[in-house]
């Protein structure tokens, strides 16, 4: 009888507690960066070195393409079969020029076999969207201006230092090659 | 007067039945509500892993895997890489291994979760399975910020993992396990001392460890008979000897100890983290490994302790970078054997907590 | 005060019997699909979700969308089913549900109440007639999982009959009458206050009854979803599956109005209008339901019956023998 008020009790507490549920087509959940959604494909970037259509597990990837009067490769068609698609991200993982990439989109629903046959276009169109290369390409260089400015300022203070008391600094670096 | 004629009856349940859990068909004879025969019918969901995988990298076996046990996604990953890693003799770092082990445990922290609410719903209760959803679902979220999905995470790589922990995971890892603690007593106080449940579980469905061992069941099918076989312990793989836990075990073998043991296994595993939290280096997270990994022609099998028991993989290699041959050692494909000794005898109501006890997936059984 | 039986049966008289008969069909259908709505938001919120929240404000209208939908589905009969009795057979177990709430007194004014003498046997009594509907159901529908569910039903329904007419008898014994009315006017009166006082015994064994009555956790064996799919309406779709699901939360509402009037002084109460607090009493015996609804697992078959004959039963013929003895003393 004890353990079963107890469990009334636990049921009656929660009445008051915040609620979980997410109002899902008004309010979307918030992915974390590394979420695996629907790729986006920039055609500029892609060398046609095929290694995505290679490593792709449920072979979904399909591509050609063709030298251009500059003799570099240009993607001519890059089609994703979303049918077979498992999302795993290996495609991602080999592309050496980040041509492909996972946004955050995540809604395939449809009503048609058809539309899960995602051609370059639909893709590109996803990069203009959803894409989230363009902020990591931004978030990479601000990252390499602050690596640099850090350098710099510790190149400068390092410089100042040494200029202040060379014999200590001197020794300092001898010591740290001993041990 | 003509004596009255009573028939068995055939009752099909499944493959479409609520609490199969999955496509599982269970051909059971009924004489009354009494169970004379019981036939499991399995392979609704095949889909053939062990026979693609023979066409795939083993790069590329990572993604199926995902796929057998899928609410214990991280610990199929490994037993794949792990196999891998063991016939290449591969040097794993240490901060990868280290990651491994917190994924891996909070992982079967979320599968054990998922087994007391969908237990607990294939008994009637409906609540325990929503609360057991927002725990499961915090894990979920920590493994989506790490691997980048909720469910087939593809997160393990021969020779390390695909990525580092993102900055603050690991504290947010922290801060999720006092959280977890104080919902184990809540779950405890909500389910673990009703009278009703206590009434439907103890002493049903009883398995004796000599039948265990028979059987060859593994994981808490076996430990809740009082047997103390844990793989981490017996036979510790990748880090494992460097934590202290203990191994749970029941005592009756019954319904209700292998659902204790599932609880108190959950302890142990956030025990795990902690450790493992309170060590962990730095360092890289992916070791030095050939782009095209090929395995030494050979047989190689190692297995490690799934959420459901033993998971083990056979790779037969001939020296190429696709298996040969690979056999899963799939703990539920296992487990379900004794069913159809466990239920014979038994009522219709107590069918389905025998059968959400023994605790299969079906996507592990068909494979 | 008003009563029916008093009256000549004029024909002015006959229209407002059927009057007052349409008009508490028409307010029951209101509260039964609110009591839908109120068992979803209740559960949701003990489950820390929101519940139905998308047909109109707060989800309101989610009932009345639920119910139009069964109404507009196709009517299946199943090419194996015994077909006269398959459609029958939710009417029989309705019919008797909307009856029982003849004798239930909702406000002092009893306008809608037949004032039965005999009330309390007069539910007990209709109330075991829709056994009857579900049984049929179970049989008719020609399906393994429905017939299993429909003789679980019987056999729980009818070894929860006697507790629950046993329980009711040690208020019987106090208030010397089956009437409810008088009933209810003896609470007002009596030294004890309201009978759940002297009667907690058989208020608790009451209870318990009512909920394996009515086939609610933790006493839903014969619709148990996890082992029988849905039990004896498994076959049943659109309004017929309705006429069960109308059946079920008929009775819960009416039980709970019975426990109101029994135990829990029925209209009486200061201050507020006398329907009000008719009104809140129901709702909190009928808040205790779900809230078990939410909580409990379901019991086992075995025990089921077990229960019922080993511990409710003695229970409640201890309980008549303590107050007589009572009453006899005090």
């Amino acid at each position: 009888m004890f353990g079963i008020l107890k469990g009334l009790g636990v049921t009656f507490g929660q009445l008051t507690k915040k609620k979980v549920t997410l109002q899902y087509p008004e309010v979307k959940p918030v992915w974390p960066e590394r979420f695996r959604g629907i790729h986006e494909f920039i055609p500029e970037l892609c060398i046609v070195c095929n290694q995505c259509a290679r490593i792709c597990p449920t072979s979904c990837i399909s591509l050609s393409g063709s030298r251009d009067a500059n003799k570099k490769m240009r993607i001519d068609t890059y089609d994703i079969n979303f049918e077979i698609c498992i999302l795993c991200d290996l495609c991602v993982e080999v592309c050496p020029t980040e041509a492909i990439r996972m946004t955050d989109q995540f809604e395939l629903a449809a009503y048609s076999r058809e539309e899960f046959y995602k051609d370059m276009h639909w893709l590109y169109d996803n990069h203009k969207e959803h894409g989230t290369y363009h902020a990591l390409q931004e978030a990479k260089e601000q990252a390499a201006k602050e690596q640099a400015a850090k350098e710099q300022a510790a190149k400068e203070a390092g410089a100042k230092e040494q200029a202040g008391r060379e014999p200590v600094a001197a020794s300092e670096a001898a010591t740290g090659g001993e041990t | 007067m003509e004596t009255l004629h009573s028939e068995e009856m055939i009752l099909n349940i499944g493959p479409q039945h609520p609490s199969t859990h999955g496509v599982f068909r269970l051909v059971v004879t009924i004489d009354g509500e009494q169970i004379v025969a019981a036939d499991p019918v399995v392979g609704y969901l095949h889909r053939g892993t062990e026979k693609l995988a023979e066409s795939l990298q083993y790069t590329q076996i990572i993604p199926y895997t995902d796929r057998l046990d899928y609410v214990a996604a991280m610990l199929n990953n490994y037993a794949l890489v792990h196999t891998v890693e063991y016939a290449m003799d591969l040097e794993i770092p240490e901060r990868a291994e280290y990651l491994r082990v917190i994924v891996m445990e909070l992982n079967r922290v979320a599968s054990h979760l998922l087994f007391v609410g969908a237990y607990l719903l294939d008994l009637g209760a409906m609540s325990p399975f929503l609360y057991v959803f927002q725990e499961r679902e915090m894990i979920v979220q920590l493994f989506n910020e790490i691997c980048g999905a909720r469910l087939t995470y593809n997160y393990m790589r021969v020779g390390g993992v695909k990525w580092d922990a993102p900055p603050g995971w690991l504290a947010k890892v922290r801060d999720f396990l006092p959280h977890m603690r104080e919902k184990l007593k809540m779950y405890d106080a909500l389910i673990s001392g009703n009278e009703i449940f206590l009434s439907r579980v103890r002493g049903m469905g009883v398995i004796t460890q000599e039948e265990a061992v028979a059987y060859s069941l593994s994981g808490i099918n076996l430990r809740s008979t009082g047997l103390r076989f844990d793989l981490r312990k017996k036979r510790p793989y990748g880090i494992y000897d460097k934590f202290a836990f203990d191994v749970v075990v029941g005592q009756n073998g019954d319904c209700f100890d292998r659902y204790w043991c599932h609880f108190l296994e959950m302890e142990q595993s956030l025990n795990i983290v902690e450790q493992a939290l309170e060590s962990i280096p730095d360092g890289p997270v992916l070791g030095k490994v050939p782009k095209l990994i090929r395995i030494p022609a050979g047989e190689y099998y190692t297995s490690i302790e799934g959420a459901r028991g033993e998971l083990g993989v056979y790779i037969v290699s001939d020296g190429k970078d696709k298996p040969y041959r690979m056999k899963l050692r799939r703990p539920s494909f296992v487990n379900l054997q004794i069913l159809s000794k466990l239920l014979i005898g038994q009522n219709m109501a107590n069918m389905i907590a025998i059968l959400g006890a023994v605790d299969i997936v079906l996507g592990e059984v068909d494979a | 005060m008003f009563s029916w039986q008093t009256q000549p049966l004029t024909g002015l008289n006959f229209i407002g019997m059927v009057i007052g008969a349409v008009v508490v069909l028409a307010i029951l259908l209101l509260v039964v699909m609110y009591l839908i709505f109120f068992l979803r938001k209740v559960v949701a919120w003990m489950q820390n979700r929101i519940g139905p929240n998308r047909v109109g404000p707060w989800g309101l209208f989610q009932s009345m969308a639920d119910v139009l939908k069964l109404l507009l589905k196709e009517d299946i009969v199943p090419a194996k089913a015994d077909r006269a009795l398959f459609l029958v057979a939710p009417i029989i177990a309705f019919v008797p549900a909307f009856t029982v709430l003849a004798v239930i007194p909702y406000t002092a004014g009893h306008i809608f109440t037949a004032g039965l003498n005999i009330g309390v046997l007069f539910y007990i009594a209709l109330s075991s007639i829709t056994i009857l509907g579900i049984v049929l159901g179970g049989w008719a529908s020609n399906n393994k999982y429905s017939l299993v569910g429909g003789l679980r039903s019987a056999a729980q329904m009818i070894s929860y009959e006697i507790p629950l007419g046993m329980s009711v008898l040690g208020v019987v014994m106090l208030a010397g009458s089956l009437n409810l009315t008088t009933i209810v006017q003896q609470q007002a009166t009596d030294r004890f206050g309201w009978y759940i006082i002297p009667q907690i015994i058989g208020f608790v064994v009451f209870m318990i009854a009512a909920v394996a009555e009515l086939n609610q956790t933790p006493f839903d064996l014969p619709e148990a979803e996890s082992e029988l799919v849905a039990g004896y309406f498994t076959e049943y779709t659109g309004f017929r599956f309705a006429f069960y699901m109308l059946t079920e939360f008929v009775y819960l509402f009416a039980i709970s109005a019975l426990a109101t009037t029994l135990f829990l002084g029925g209209w009486l109460g200061p201050w507020l209008p006398s329907w009000l607090w008719f009104a809140i009493k129901t709702s909190a015996v009928i808040f205790f339901m779900f809230w078990l609804r939410a909580t409990m697992p379901r019991l086992r078959v075995d025990k089921l019956m077990g229960f019922a004959w080993k511990v409710l039963i003695p229970v409640a013929l201890f309980n008549i023998l303590l107050t007589g003895l009572l009453s006899l003393l005090v």
